[in-house]
């Protein structure tokens, strides 16, 4: 038998053996070659064996050929290190193969010395040494190993294109295996990889550095200005974050980091060091390094939440308490959406003639000096200097013909941090609301002013009492529709007042000011604040959506306005004719005469064409307001907003208008 | 990445047929054959065939010139050689991702076994080289292998053949387990096998139970969630699913947890609804509660028992205590079944005008802010919940809206099926004011809305609006019987206002016990009774379910059930308001003047010339001919309502078997009818 099995193999097993160990490391032996254009490890065909040996050592080979695979991936990265392709989570990757690259040597290097005891034979009873190795054994030894090499070898193939947390999150994404063994393989992999991740976690989340020299972290910045750091400074890259790290945690980390980073950039604090190692503190992992670990997504959690909490208290702090940013919205709300009464008033009373001039020949310095008389004689004067100082009058470009009320404005001045939140695009948005209240305030100014000079008129038609009740009923019957135009505008500007100052502004700030004290962090201030902006910009029809709307409405404040203008125009005439008339009525008792009755005649011709004219007058500006006025209030419940409903009830609360045209 | 091998037999290389040698060396090569065999090689004289049309199923064949003992000797021996080869392979394939936690834990284990099976092998091989085994030798060392081995190929076949994973892994080891009870060996090897499959499942378990988290990749477990279900669809939907279907059992729950799956998934269910409050709560988890095993002693069962304890406390806890359910329970009763009612009387004075338009006409923002300000102005403005009270109007009366609602079971199915013509409805939709339509929402938050889902706020509303409906009648009536006073002072006997009055007290007295029997016979005693219950409440299923109850009991206690009864009621209702309304319209324009002419202030009538005397005639006249019509009409609304209300008795009187609160009603109700 001996001699047949002889006769059939020309190699002997132990030499196979041997060349197997080989092939393992990758290296080719004296009979196992690798073969490139099969991409195997095989024998050669011309060598005589046995079928079952050939097809043991092509099975055995299977290990060689992951083998190569993985180490041409390491040697591969290792040649790359310093550049940028690999970066530190390739490098840990790498290292942690290697590592079980050693312990694979290590199990080779045992064999080797095996495979070095001759093969028992039947004859050889005595002396036979137990660890020898043939193929069968070594199919033994080699099993565990196999499965291993197998999986690093799929994870090579996984993550050849890979880098940083995406790297990460590949291999994270096949440790869901039920197999102890490889569970074990992947947590031990895992926890090498995971590991200079967590390291630029834990370095951002207390101590705000980026420490990512290969754009692996799924943190980036950008290099800003301060004021935009906030929102603008850092992103999370969706790619390279790893699918363990959520991105509600990935969001916070964002935060946390960020918050650190605006507290020394723009606040110029150092309060936060402590609160991170107090976060650090309270999670028992100290802030050294290597403090946590994959696995412990919990612990990490843990970490980020306390330093998250603790970190956005402190910068919570610093704005409310340091910078004071409840007293600075309460500022702009007083003064530039006109909350401050008695200052507005007096504001309009002084600037009011500046404001008629043409807008080129108005001085902005003349206008600050207003500014500041005004601040002077309101209640305002008793406010904070820090914030007085930050009122400012600016003049917004002008065109030809543009008044100075087109251009007027006032302006906060929100310096550092705060400009995070009052950018330029949000103070934009608070001077289109102050241009929208100032101009409302002037219609409601220019009414209270029509009012004032219609009062005395009570008296002056007396003057009318003895000649000419023609006339003065005429007199009588424009005054009245005026008095009645008067009484609908008011009753208009009033009621859209009402509605802009207390369900508008004043329910929108209660509601900003309840969610800026439950406020957690700067991210929820800027979204109460916005929400605040976007709820008053929506509700006073300045939105996009409502602008046919505020066009209409626009029409009605000039045609308010120009009710102004002509009632000056007309009650400088009637004092000029009552003027005139009580000079007569003088004159009339000392001397009669004809001449005077002539002139009596025509000034009452006079007087009648006057009132005619102005009673057309009356009569277009009424036309045209109530036909504005009623494709207002039927354009109103188009809105989308619901509170407009609210306006669209309160203006027509007897229901004149709605009864006035039913058909429409 | 493994290299594919071939099992195919190729052409032997020599050309030498065993046959040809001695028997002692044909045993020593067939040995040598079987070795390489029994972990699935080819050898020189055995060969390997596929079987045609099963995948990896194998059959091995021997050389047929050999010695014919040895060939049975030998063939004794290749059943454990297919069974490696289908382990071997089940190995393979199950280890790959996809196949699943269960079935890599399974494969993991049966790896373990090959390895050892393997190490058999090699110990074979070293004996054999030592020239210590024969044929005879290797058959008795196989022998313990080889019960286990074919019990576990029978599994992996049925396995792999029907692609089982997850649960029905489970399933089957343990089913085969059992099968496999006479052998002790191959018993407890394959329990064993159970064991360590299982771990994988258990841990996914684990944190579901404990987390209320599904942690299941390859979609193994025996839950399901639907995130298409959002919460909000409660307070939006009215047949809303969230509750019971965002998570649902799937089929093939491995058979020790089929007792306890339903446990399983309220627990899972518990958790998640407090983690969807925002409170992070985990089951305190110790070492015995470790979910390890599922042996016999039931441990498992018990820790299960454990978490489901401690979550249905702590979410009862949160529902009742943080958020109120009570209270707001509380305030539902106060403003939907008139619990308090001084709120409504303001508002119905308040919001009169605006009620009395049509459903479509009337503004929704004024009844609020009408609402809004009856609620700030009166008791309610001590109830927490008064913002979140809103108010609607609704398109269709309260009857159709009933027939619309099919699924609370009507229990007269003849009138839901009947349809009402179109020009009927058309008729009674031009009819309607928001008197018959108006209706109050509340705004219900998560996780209260869990209990009172849209659902059950519309059994709210369908209560509220009949209890409006009456309070509306009644003051109406209130308001007729007012016009009567008029004429207390005067003497009114043989006229129509004495026929008038007396019909006008009964109408009262009979909407005044329907209100009564509304809210003192049914609305009260039942939320006594849920209340009581509530308060004994062991999880929140009992809880919605205790809810649930009283509505549907209120509902049907309240007639909004019985269609027959209901719209005899209504007809009874519109009767009385149709009275009320020709009585405020007739009486005054009537009998103002003559009652001032005739009686009030004397010495002011005879100041009156002539002329108006004749005229006071003229009116005489006329009133004459309108009191007869009042009369005619009095007698008329007199004759239908009591048409109505006797017509009424025989079907209470009816039913009343069945429904035993309706002799309740009929003593009522009917104890007026009797004494007329």
């Amino acid at each position: 038998y001996a001699d047949l099995v002889m006769d059939e193999t020309e190699v002997s097993e132990s030499a196979l053996v041997r060349d197997i160990l080989f092939v393992c490391q990758g290296i080719d032996g004296r009979y196992v070659r690798f073969d490139i254009t099969s991409d195997c490890y095989g024998l050669p065909e011309s060598l005589k064996l046995p079928r079952s040996t050939r097809t043991m050592v092509r099975k055995l080979c299977e290990l060689g050929w992951l083998f190569r695979k993985v180490r041409g991936y390491i040697t591969e990265s290792m040649s790359s290190f310093p550049a940028e392709e690999v970066g530190t989570i390739g490098q840990a990757f790498c290292s942690a193969l290697q590592d079980e690259l050693s312990d694979y040597y290590k199990l080779l290097a045992v064999l080797e010395s095996h495979s070095s005891n001759p093969i028992p034979t039947p004859g050889s009873i005595s002396g036979v040494q137990g660890n020898y190795l043939s193929l069968r054994r070594l199919a033994v030894w080699l099993a565990e190993p196999m499965v291993r090499m197998r999986l690093m070898a799929v994870l090579v193939d996984g993550c050849r294109a890979l880098r940083g947390g995406a790297m990460a999150g590949a291999i994270h994404g096949r440790a869901h295996h039920g197999d102890p063994l490889v569970q074990e393989f992947m947590g031990r992999l895992l926890r090498r990889v995971c590991s200079p991740l967590f390291e630029m976690v834990r370095s951002w989340v207390l101590e705000g550095e980026l420490e990512d020299m290969f754009a692996e972290f799924f943190i980036q910045s950008q290099s800003v200005k301060a004021e935009s750091l906030w929102r603008e400074g850092y992103q999370i890259q969706s790619a390279m974050l790893p699918s363990f790290i959520s991105p509600a945690l990935a969001q916070r980390i964002l935060r946390t980091g960020k918050s650190i980073n605006f507290l020394r950039v723009c606040c110029e604090d150092s309060g936060w060091a402590a609160a991170a190692a107090e976060a650090a503190a309270h999670v028992g992992t100290t802030t050294r390094r290597g403090g946590i670990v994959y696995g412990e997504t919990d612990a990490l959690e843990a970490l980020v939440v306390e330093a998250a909490k603790r970190i956005d208290r402190h910068l919570m702090d610093v704005i409310h308490k340091r910078y004071r940013f409840k007293d600075h919205c309460l500022a702009i709300k007083r003064y530039l959406l006109l909350g401050q009464g008695d200052f507005v008033q007096y504001l309009m009373d002084i600037v009011g003639p500046e404001l008629s001039e043409p807008a080129n020949t108005i001085s902005s310095f003349q206008l600050a000096g207003l500014l500041e008389t005004a601040i002077r004689a309101s209640n305002a004067q008793y406010d904070d200097h820090d914030i007085l100082d930050r009122l400012k009058v600016k003049m917004m470009e002008h065109n030809d013909g543009d008044r100075g009320w087109d251009v007027f404005s006032l302006e906060y001045d929100a310096r550092v941090p705060l400009d995070t939140v009052f950018t330029a695009s949000i103070m934009k948005k608070y001077l289109r609301i102050f241009n929208f209240l100032w101009k409302l305030k002037r219609v409601e100014h220019a009414l209270i002013g029509v009012w004032k000079m219609m009062k005395p008129n009570s008296i002056i038609s007396c003057i009318f009492t003895k000649e000419g009740a023609s006339v003065k009923t005429q007199f009588v019957s424009v005054l009245r529709r005026c008095q009645v135009l008067w009484n609908e505008m008011n009753h208009f500007v009033t009621n859209f007042q009402y509605y802009i100052m207390f369900e508008v502004l004043e329910v929108s700030w209660a509601r900003f000011s309840e969610e800026m004290d439950a406020a957690k962090d700067l991210d929820d201030l800027l979204a109460a604040h916005d929400k605040y902006l976007n709820s008053i910009v929506e509700k006073s029809l300045l939105g996009e959506r409502s602008q046919a709307i505020i066009r209409i409405l626009f029409i009605l404040f000039d045609l308010i306005l120009r009710l102004r203008c002509h009632a000056e125009r007309w009650f400088e005439r009637i004092f000029e004719l009552q003027l005139r008339g009580t000079n007569k009525s003088r004159t009339k008792t000392k001397e009669p005469g004809s001449w005077l009755d002539g002139g009596r005649k025509a000034l009452m011709q006079h007087a009648r064409e006057f009132l005619r004219q102005m009673g057309e007058d009356l009569d277009k500006i009424a036309k045209e307001y109530s036909s504005s006025l009623d494709s207002f209030i039927s354009q109103l419940p188009v809105q989308q907003h619901v509170d407009l409903k609210f306006l669209l009830f309160r203006l027509d609360f007897t229901e004149y208008y709605s009864r006035l045209s039913p058909s429409s | 990445g493994s290299k594919p091998f071939s099992m195919d037999s190729f052409s032997r290389g020599s050309n030498n047929v065993i046959g040809s040698y001695p028997v002692s060396v044909q045993e020593l090569l067939v040995i040598d054959d079987l070795l390489s065999a029994l972990v699935g090689i080819e050898g020189r004289f055995i060969s390997i065939k596929r079987v045609k049309g099963k995948e990896c199923h194998v059959v091995f064949q021997i050389d047929p010139s050999m010695d014919l003992a040895l060939q049975e000797l030998t063939e004794r021996i290749f059943p454990l050689c297919q069974d490696y080869v289908l382990i071997n392979h089940f190995v393979e394939s199950k280890s790959q991702f996809k196949s699943g936690l269960v079935n890599h834990a399974f494969a993991a284990a049966l790896r373990a076994l090959l390895l050892d099976y393997q190490a058999m092998v090699a110990q074979l091989e070293h004996q054999f080289r030592l020239g210590r085994l024969s044929v005879q030798a290797l058959w008795f060392f196989c022998q313990p292998m080889m019960g286990s081995l074919h019990a576990l190929s029978t599994v992996v076949e049925k396995a792999s053949s029907n692609n089982f994973s997850g649960a029905t892994t489970l399933n089957l080891l343990q089913s085969q387990a059992k099968a496999m009870a006479g052998d002790n060996a191959v018993r407890s090897m394959l329990e064993k096998m159970t064991q360590r499959a299982s771990s994988a499942y258990l841990a996914i378990l684990e944190r579901w139970v404990y987390e209320g988290v599904i942690d299941d990749p390859y979609g193994e477990f025996f839950i399901a969630e639907n995130k298409s279900l959002q919460k909000e669809s409660l307070t939006r939907d009215y047949d809303a699913k969230y509750w019971i279907q965002r998570y649902s059992l799937k089929d093939g729950i491995p058979s020790f947890l089929v007792s306890v799956a339903g446990i399983i998934l309220t627990t899972g269910k518990y958790l998640n609804v407090m983690r969807e409050c925002g409170h992070n709560v985990q089951v305190p988890l110790s070492e015995s509660s470790k979910l390890m095993s599922f042996e016999s002693n039931h441990h498992y069962l018990e820790c299960i028992k454990a978490a489901y304890d401690f979550a249905s406390g702590e979410l009862l806890n949160l529902i009742i205590h943080k958020y109120d359910l009570m209270g707001k329970l509380r305030s539902l009763k106060r403003y939907f079944l008139l619990d308090q009612g001084d709120y409504l009387v303001h508002f119905m004075d308040i919001s009169r005008d605006e009620l009395a338009k049509r459903p479509e006409e009337i503004s929704v923002e004024k009844l609020q802010s009408l609402l809004d300000l009856a609620l700030r102005s009166t008791a309610a403005a001590s109830d927490p919940c008064h913002e979140e009270l809103t108010c609607c109007v609704e398109r269709v009366p309260l009857l159709k809206r009933l027939n619309a609602l099919k699924d609370l079971d009507t229990t007269d199915p003849s009138v839901n099926n009947k349809p009402t013509s179109d020009t009927d409805l058309q008729s009674e939709l031009l009819n309607i004011t928001g008197l018959e339509t108006f209706c109050l929402g509340c705004k219900v938050q998560w996780p209260l809305s869990l209990i009172i889902p849209k659902k059950a706020l519309t059994k709210y509303q369908l209560i509220f609006r009949l209890l409006f409906h009456c309070k509306h009648v009644n003051r109406q009536l209130c308001m007729a019987w007012q016009v009567h006073q008029g004429f207390r002072a005067v003497k009114i006997l043989k006229t129509p206002i004495l026929r008038s009055s007396i019909l006008c007290r009964s109408m009262l007295k009979f909407i005044n016990s329907l209100l009564h029997y509304l809210t003192f016979e049914v609305l009260e005693p039942n939320w006594h009774l849920m209340h009581d219950r509530l308060q004994t409440a062991k999880s929140v299923d009992e809880v919605i379910q205790f809810h649930d109850y009283f509505l549907q009991k209120c509902l049907k206690e309240c007639l909004l059930l019985l269609p027959q009864v209901f719209k005899k009621i209504e007809k009874l209702k519109s009767i009385c308001l149709q009275y009320a309304a020709s009585i405020q319209l007739l009486v005054p324009s009537v009998y103002v003047p003559e009652v001032a002419t005739n009686d009030a202030v004397g010495p002011f009538v005879q100041g009156k010339s002539k002329p108006q005397r004749s005229r006071n005639k003229n009116q005489q006249h006329e009133v004459a001919a309108e009191n007869n019509i009042i009369n005619d009409s009095i007698m008329k609304f007199g004759k239908e309502f009591n048409e109505e209300l006797q017509s009424l008795a025989p079907i209470l009187a009816s039913s009343s078997q069945a429904e035993p609160y309706l002799t309740h009603l009929a003593q009522c109700i009917l104890g007026l009818g009797s004494d007329q």
